[in-house]
C-alpha cells in the first residue's frame, strides 16, 4: 500500500508529523526524554550554591523504571526474612497505595516515571510532584532529627549543603500503606534515606540515594538517577488523583507480574484484533 | 488509497508516540492482557481529566440487552500527543473500542484503540503503566 503513495505524499506526511512534534503544546510533550549532552554549566544562586530549580524529566535510558533495585545485580534487593514477609504481604494483600491516591513518599517518588519540579530557596527547597503532591525541606545544618518524629510518607527531612551537594537526610517514615517502589517492594518504619542531590550541568540533576532499613534489608543499598531539564514552558499540570478514581474499585493486589527487565507488566500480552476500517458514521 | 494513507498515518503516529504513560496504577494490577475485547456502543458520559480519561458506553450483550461499560484510556496529554483530542468523543456517538478487560470481570476495559464515529482510528494509549505496547 505504501508503494502506491507518491514519494512527495510520504515526504509531506513525515514532515507533517515532525512539525506536529515540534509544535505540540507543553502539556502534550512526552513525560520522559532521551538523555542529551550539555555544555552549559549549572546555574548558581546569589549565595553561590548550585540552583537545582527546574522541571526535571526522567530519561529513557533509566532502566528499569520504577524499580528501587535498579543499581543492584539482577535488581535483587537484600531482604531480611521480615522484608520477604513484607514483600509477600504487599504482593498479595495490598493495592498500590499510589493508585489509591496515597502519597508515594520517599524514595518512591525518585523512582517514578513522572517528572517533578524543584524550587530552591535560600533556606528551603520544595519538590513538587504530579498528583499535586509536594515536599518542603528546610536547609539548615544546625537542625537535628526529632527523638520520635511523627511518621509520615516523606519522613522527617533535613537539608544541608556539603559543598555543591544538597544532602537530604530523612527518618520517621510510615510503615503502612507504603511501597518503596512501583514493584511493591517494602520499607519499614526504620527506613533512613540519605539523598545527595547535584546539578552536574545546566541540563541535568542527579541524585545518589543511600537506603538503610535494618528491619527489612540486610544491608544498605544505593539508588542513583539522573533527570534532564524540561523546556522552559513545561511545568507540572493539575493531577487530581482523588477527584474521580474509578480504578480504585477494580484494582487487584500487588503490581501484577514483574517482567524479566525489572518492570511491572505482562510478558506476552494477547494482541488486539486488527482494526476494522468502517465508513464514517455521523454523530447522532 | 485513503485506507492506505490512514494506515500509514497510524503507523507513523505509533512510531512517534513515545511510550511513556503517566503512571497512576499498574496496568497489570487491573487488566488482563489475555482478555482482549472489542465493544461497539454509544457514548453516555465522558470524563476527560488527569490522570486517566474515562468514557462510558451503552453496548449490548449477546442477548441484546443493554450493558453499561466503563472505558479507561491514558492521560489527556499522552492521548493528545497521539492525535486523540478532547472533543473527539461526543455524547451519543457510536464508537468501536478495542482493549483489554478488567481482571475482576467487571464491565470495565482498557480502551487501547478507539474507532471514532467519523471512522478515524485513534490510540487510547495505556490505562496504566506496563501495558502492552
Amino acid at each position: 500500500m505504501i508503494a502506491r503513495l507518491s514519494r512527495s505524499t510520504i515526504a509531506l506526511l513525515i514532515a507533517g508529523v515532525a512539525a506536529s512534534a515540534i509544535l505540540t503544546s507543553a502539556q502534550e510533550r512526552p513525560l520522559q526524554e532521551p538523555d542529551r549532552k550539555s555544555t552549559k554549566p549549572a546555574p548558581r544562586t546569589a549565595s553561590g550554591k548550585p540552583d537545582l530549580s527546574g522541571y526535571w524529566k526522567g530519561t529513557r535510558e533509566t532502566k528499569p523504571g520504577g524499580n528501587i533495585g535498579k543499581d543492584l545485580p539482577g535488581w535483587k534487593l537484600p531482604l531480611t526474612p521480615a522484608g520477604e514477609a513484607a514483600l509477600t504481604h504487599n504482593l498479595t494483600a495490598t493495592i498500590d497505595p499510589e493508585s489509591l491516591c496515597i502519597l508515594g513518599g520517599t524514595p518512591r517518588h525518585n523512582a517514578s516515571g513522572l517528572p517533578f519540579e524543584i524550587l530552591q530557596g535560600a533556606n528551603k527547597v520544595a519538590f513538587l510532584y504530579w498528583y499535586s503532591y509536594f515536599r518542603l525541606i528546610p536547609i539548615d545544618p544546625k537542625r537535628k532529627h526529632s527523638d520520635d518524629p511523627e511518621p509520615s510518607f516523606f519522613g522527617e527531612e533535613l537539608g544541608r549543603w556539603e559543598g555543591d551537594t544538597l544532602v537530604i537526610d530523612s527518618i520517621g517514615f510510615k510503615d503502612e500503606k507504603v511501597w518503596i517502589d512501583e514493584n511493591a517492594n517494602p520499607h519499614s518504619d526504620a527506613l533512613h534515606v540519605v539523598e545527595r542531590w547535584t546539578r552536574p550541568d545546566y541540563d541535568h540533576v542527579h541524585v545518589e540515594t543511600l537506603i538503610e532499613d535494618p528491619k527489612f534489608y540486610t544491608k544498605p543499598f544505593t539508588y542513583s538517577r539522573t533527570w534532564v531539564l524540561g523546556a522552559p514552558d513545561e511545568e507540572l499540570q493539575e493531577y487530581a488523583c482523588s477527584e474521580n478514581n474509578v480504578d480504585a474499585a477494580h484494582l487487584g493486589f500487588g503490581p501484577g507480574p514483574i517482567r524479566p527487565d525489572g518492570t511491572r507488566g505482562y510478558i506476552d500480552p494477547a494482541p488486539l484484533p486488527p482494526p476494522i476500517p468502517r465508513a464514517p458514521n455521523p454523530s447522532k | 488509497m485513503k485506507r492506505g494513507i490512514a494506515a500509514l498515518l497510524m503507523t507513523i503516529a505509533v512510531l512517534f508516540s513515545g511510550i511513556s504513560i503517566a503512571a497512576h496504577h499498574s496496568f497489570a494490577a487491573q487488566y488482563d492482557s489475555n482478555k482482549p475485547i472489542t465493544l461497539k456502543g454509544d457514548i453516555t458520559r465522558i470524563e476527560w481529566a488527569n490522570p486517566h480519561i474515562y468514557f462510558y458506553l451503552d453496548a449490548k450483550d449477546e442477548q441484546g440487552n443493554p450493558v453499561r461499560w466503563t472505558c479507561e484510556s491514558g492521560a489527556p496529554g499522552a492521548l493528545s500527543r497521539r492525535g486523540f483530542k478532547r472533543g473527539d468523543l461526543k455524547l451519543g456517538d457510536t464508537i468501536v473500542v478495542d482493549g483489554y478487560r478488567a481482571k475482576n470481570g467487571s464491565n470495565m476495559m482498557d480502551a487501547r484503540r478507539v474507532t471514532l464515529a467519523d471512522g478515524r482510528i485513534v490510540s487510547g494509549g495505556s490505562a496504566g503503566d506496563g501495558g502492552p505496547q
